[in-house]
């Protein structure tokens, strides 16, 4: 199934093809957010707010095809 | 003029010379509701140090302003009150001596010193919003579980390079864990890879104001149960769902 992986500031580094960190993702049936996450080759560490069709979504989020997945990073200037 | 003069104008439905550009949004009732408000801020560098002037001229009658740190050059790219003269001056004594010359009818009460465990309840107790402008992901944590405790609302923002967030806690809502994983090990966000440029805490600021000026006032909808989170670099302006 194919998923739709958006990468937000700094994560973008690993969507070097997409200028706007825009990635569409196959991954097998049944695959949760955390398996998504690990084929993009981001560091689940370094993801704080993970959001599936709009909605604040944990890592082991079961996925469906054409899902929408974000992934942000942490924010904590001040 | 002082604040009771004000506050006696308002009250016979006349407007103070210095808020007749406040009226039209927010009306003579906001107006007074803002000048008897009692708001925290809790760090007054980038982002604190613009709520605290957005505030002031806006008429918050009370700002308690909690920092216990003293400018120095690195501030002086983005923090208003970072200035060559108040280099090596306690922020938080800073900012009370700028409210002053902007609005006499605004009282401060500077705290030069680090919000933490020990001294939470008694700064944060009896205020009518806290207003989170810190910038370490510890202590935010903290002040969100201490503002959600006292039921009193959070006006969280952060940035970092071209991108930030902002959203107000509410003592019922989902709270800052729902943005920051405590796992993680470190304090820090990416700013400490794309660092902190001069608009992007104002831009967050200027959000975040708005929210305490809604939460005051009871106008409008606050960014409550969601986080409005920008990206200037590619135009990215999203509200995330956090419920």
């Amino acid at each position: 199934m194919r998923i739709e992986v958006r990468l937000y500031a700094t994560l973008r580094q690993h969507a070097l093809s997409a200028a706007e960190g825009v990635l569409a993702v196959d991954v097998p049936e049944g695959s949760k957010a955390a398996d998504v996450i690990a084929k993009v080759g981001v560091n689940a560490d370094e993801v704080h707010i993970l959001m599936v069709n709009g909605v604040s979504s944990p890592l082991n989020q079961v996925l469906a095809e054409g899902d929408r997945l974000g992934l942000f990073p942490a924010v904590g200037g001040g | 003029m002082a604040r009771e003069d004000s506050l006696a104008l308002l009250a016979r439905g006349e407007i103070p010379e210095r808020y007749k550009r406040n009226i039209g949004t927010i009306g003579i009732d906001g107006q007074k509701r803002l000048l008897k408000a009692r708001v925290a801020i809790v760090g007054a560098g980038g982002l604190g140090g613009t709520i605290i002037e957005l505030l002031a001229r806006q008429g918050v009658g009370f700002m308690r302003i909690i920092d216990g740190d003293s400018f120095t050059l690195v501030n002086l790219n983005r923090q208003l009150l970072a200035t060559e003269r108040t280099m090596g001056m306690n922020k938080a004594a800073v900012a009370t001596a700028r409210v002053a010359e902007v609005n006499s009818d605004v009282e401060t009460h500077a705290v030069p010193a680090m919000f933490n465990e020990d001294n939470a309840v008694e700064l944060l107790s009896g205020m009518d919003v806290i207003v989170d402008a810190l910038d370490s992901i510890k202590y935010r944590l903290l002040l969100c579980r201490m503002a959600q405790k006292l039921k009193i609302p959070l006006a969280h923002a952060a940035i970092a390079g071209f991108t930030g967030q902002v959203g107000t806690i509410l003592p019922t809502g989902p709270g800052l864990e729902k943005i920051y994983k405590s796992t993680s090990g470190s304090d820090k966000g990416i700013e400490t890879v794309l660092g902190n440029p001069a608009a992007t805490p104002a831009l967050a600021a200027a959000i975040q104001a708005q929210e305490v000026v809604k939460l005051l006032t009871g106008i409008g909808e606050t960014i409550s149960h969601k986080l409005l989170y920008f990206d200037t670099e590619l135009n990215i302006y999203e509200l995330l769902n956090l419920v």
